[in-house]
């Protein structure tokens, strides 16, 4: 997909943990893992507003897309 | 993705010599036996017995190959393939999620051989299902395996593809966050 999640990034910048961010989201860290990696199907908009609100950052942060 | 499906076709002997021991051993042993003799008694007794065995044993992944082998011909199998592009230490957790939220009961989930058995519910249709999954690193990739078998049915009804594919869609929409 060329569509890539930066959240291993933006947890880093953030010094947070995925299971922290799990429990102020309130999506699972099994889901959480996935997203990191890229290799779900859909984000949906109160998932990425949860996320952004919780790491204090853009989904242009988060969300890049990769060229051919 | 790989769909192999093991239902009962006339043409296998298999089939007809099962169902034949089925069918004509009960008339055997009822006209050649009293009805309070205790061959009549036992034989019964077998039989519920191996009903009651195959309920209680469905519930251990001991089993697994005795309720998923081809050889068992009073269960009829649906065994599917599939690539997630998950690590198969993610897709475990995620498939134990699923279930969870799905029609299915979560029975067993093994970490050390990755293994998942789930159970349908008893319908008109079936005694319910056992639904095996495990998962193998296959190069770079990690296959899920899934097999979906019947108690006693050597016909499903279309409920092993139907397992499938509620779990299939269950995956699918579970993989929006």
């Amino acid at each position: 997909m060329s569509i890539v999640v930066n959240l291993d990034v933006m947890l880093a910048k953030r010094k947070m943990k995925l299971k922290e961010l799990s429990e102020i989201v309130g999506v699972s860290t099994v889901n959480l893992s996935i997203l990191k990696q890229s290799k779900v199907k859909a984000i949906r908009f109160s998932t990425l507003d949860s996320i952004c609100e919780a790491l204090d950052c853009q989904p242009g942060d988060l969300l890049e897309h990769i060229g051919n | 993705m790989k769909y192999i499906t093991h239902k009962p076709k006339l043409n296998d002997v298999r089939i007809w010599i099962t169902l034949s021991v089925l069918i004509v051993l009960p008339i055997l042993v009822g006209n050649y036996f009293e009805p309070e003799s205790p061959v009549l008694a036992v034989t019964t007794l077998l039989i519920v017995g191996f009903f009651i065995l195959n309920l209680v044993i469905r519930k251990f992944l001991y089993f697994r190959a005795y309720f998923t082998s081809n050889y068992n011909l009073l269960t009829s199998k649906v065994r599917t393939e599939k690539e997630f592009g998950i690590s198969k230490e993610l897709m475990f957790e995620k498939l134990i999620e699923v279930i969870d939220d799905s029609k299915f009961t979560l029975i067993k989930a093994n970490k050390k051989s990755y293994e998942i058995l789930a159970i349908s519910k008893i319908s008109w249709l079936s005694w319910g299902e056992n639904l095996y999954i495990s998962f193998e690193d296959r190069g770079d990739e990690s296959i899920m395996q899934f097999c979906s078998a019947t108690l006693f049915q050597i016909y499903s009804w279309g409920k092993n593809e139907k397992n499938h594919n509620d779990l299939m869609k269950a995956i699918d929409s579970s993989l929006t966050v």
